[in-house]
């Protein structure tokens, strides 16, 4: 598993995909998108906060803000407590920024800061019954993916909305939920991940099959709750008409 | 290739473009079908989630009050990264209010000065014992005479006349021209420099021959201060005159001449004052 609280050992130089607001990959690395008024790099933004400039420190939040507060309500989902995680994360960060050298790229900096406040804060309300080092063996017998024994064929083709899949988020382990939203939400590589998280890059690999898979098995669930209640409620229909 | 072996590769390769091996199975294995299947959806659903989204700004608010309280940020930047900043970056600054007014206000200051280090050696011989220090031997009686009106008789007259309750407010000013700063120390006077000196004790002399010769201040010992002080002065005055005529280039005793001229001229105005609040 990955240690959320291990040194980064990992420089990040190449150029991030992310995705806007719109859902669309496109675009550079946050930071070198010109968003803000004031015309400053980040690599300067930085050098005044750490002078402690507070145009600076604001430059810099607002640079980072969106991505950290949608990181913070896809672990929690819950917008008051993304809130008071993220002002955490950046009162953390801001309170340790006369020490970053810039040997890792901030934004990585901050993430790690933001995912390791936010696993210590679903550690303190052990909000999850699953333990973070959950993983899904693969079924012995048939020597392919866990199957549910007499469950129909489920296919998710076509059933996964966005609704469904942020329910089924929530529900994973903190472990799995982190990598799955750094990567498949936020669009970060494997090797960022690696450097947030502070694990090999093949361990994030590792965490975000573990947590497709576990996704997948959590909306055949759900669909078969919901059928289930379909059924139900025909049952219910026709003994009332009968 | 088995489900195992092929589960492990979408683990290293994620669902990029699989291998030949793993597409043949792929291609045999219904079960495996629908795995990758899956999965792959889930990954496009998860990509509809934002990425971004706006937190609100009380975070921002409640962030920097509490940067603020552990004394983090502070409001302008340093001087040190402020020198970092191109110089015509800083063109801008010099056209805001408050650094037009710093300039203007800097500006009077140094004019202040410039005159008030001009203006005083007109007025060395009343105010700075140095200057009187200064003098060379060929003067004494001029210096002792400058020593004599050091008390300032002319800022004991309108004292003296306010505590007889005259008023301090002077509605007639006897005014006498700055002596003109053309004509260097110890250098024949320019003739506008001797015109001046003319024009001042012609009128000065009017305006004492216009005095009152009744009591002034309404109070004998005050009115006769008055009187002794302009006697002094005048006395002062016709020594200072002497001693042009006889060296018309001795800048000194013409500065201390033109001091004295002042010095009369407000004292006049001082005694006309006086006498006007009692009549």
């Amino acid at each position: 598993m990955c240690s959320s609280t291990s040194v980064l050992g990992t420089t990040l130089r190449g150029t991030r995909r992310i995705r806007t607001t719109s859902g669309a990959a496109i675009g550079q690395l946050a930071r070198q998108r010109p968003a803000e008024p004031v015309a400053w790099t980040e690599a300067e933004a930085i050098r005044r906060a750490q002078a402690g400039d507070s145009t600076a420190f604001e430059f810099l939040y607002q640079l980072h803000s969106r991505r950290v507060y949608a990181l913070c309500l896809r672990m929690v989902g819950n917008p008051a407590d993304a809130e008071d995680l993220m002002q955490e994360a950046f009162l953390q960060l801001f309170r340790k920024i006369g020490t970053f050298r810039g040997e890792s790229a901030f934004s990585t900096w901050l993430h790690r800061m933001t995912v390791n406040v936010v696993l210590m804060r679903l550690r303190k309300k052990s909000l999850p019954t699953d333990s973070l080092e959950e993983t899904l063996e693969p079924d012995a017998e048939s020597s392919g993916p866990k199957r549910d024994v007499g469950a129909p064929d489920l296919r998710l083709s076509g059933a996964v909305d966005r609704v469904n899949l942020e329910r089924s988020i929530e529900k994973l382990p903190p472990g799995y939920r982190t990598v799955f939203v750094l990567h498949d939400v936020q669009g970060y590589e494997h090797n960022e991940i690696a450097g947030i998280m502070g694990c090999s890059v093949g361990n994030s690999k590792s965490q975000l099959h573990k947590a497709r898979t576990r996704l997948r098995e959590l909306l055949q669930e759900e669909i078969r709750e919901q059928a289930r209640q379909e059924r139900h409620s025909a049952k219910t229909q026709t003994g009332s008409q009968g | 290739m088995r489900c195992k072996e092929l589960e492990a590769v979408l683990e290293q390769e994620g669902l990029s473009p699989l291998p030949p091996e793993a597409q043949e199975h792929l291609a045999e294995c219904p079960d495996c079908q629908d795995f990758f299947a899956d999965i792959s959806a889930i990954a496009v659903a998860a990509k509809q989630i934002p990425a971004e989204e706006n937190p609100p700004d009380r975070v921002w608010i409640s962030l920097r009050a509490q940067l603020a309280a552990e004394g983090i940020i502070r409001e302008e930047a340093p001087l040190e990264l402020a020198a970092s900043i191109p110089w015509w970056q800083n063109l801008s600054q010099l056209f805001r209010p408050r650094m037009l007014a710093a300039v203007g206000a800097g500006i009077l200051v140094v004019l202040g000065s410039v005159y008030v280090t001009n203006r005083p050696r007109l007025n060395s011989a009343q105010h700075t014992p140095t200057s009187q220090g200064a003098l060379t031997s060929s003067q004494p009686k001029i210096s002792e005479a400058a020593e004599s009106l050091a008390p300032a008789p002319v800022g004991s007259a309108p004292a003296a006349a306010a505590k007889n309750g005259s008023p301090t407010a002077r509605a007639t000013r006897v005014s006498v021209p700055p002596l003109p700063r053309e004509a260097p120390r110890d250098l024949k006077p320019s003739p506008s420099e001797s015109a001046y000196l003319g024009e001042s004790a012609a009128v000065l002399s009017a305006t004492e021959s216009a005095l009152p010769g009744r009591q002034l201040a309404g109070n004998a010992m005050a009115d006769a201060s008055l009187r002794a002080n302009l006697r002094t002065l005048n006395e002062f005055i016709a020594e200072c005159e002497a001693r042009l005529k006889q060296n018309p280039q001795d800048q000194l005793t013409r500065e201390y001449l033109n001091v004295a001229y002042q010095q009369k001229a407000e004292l006049l105005t001082a005694m006309m004052d006086s006498g006007r609040s009692e009549h």
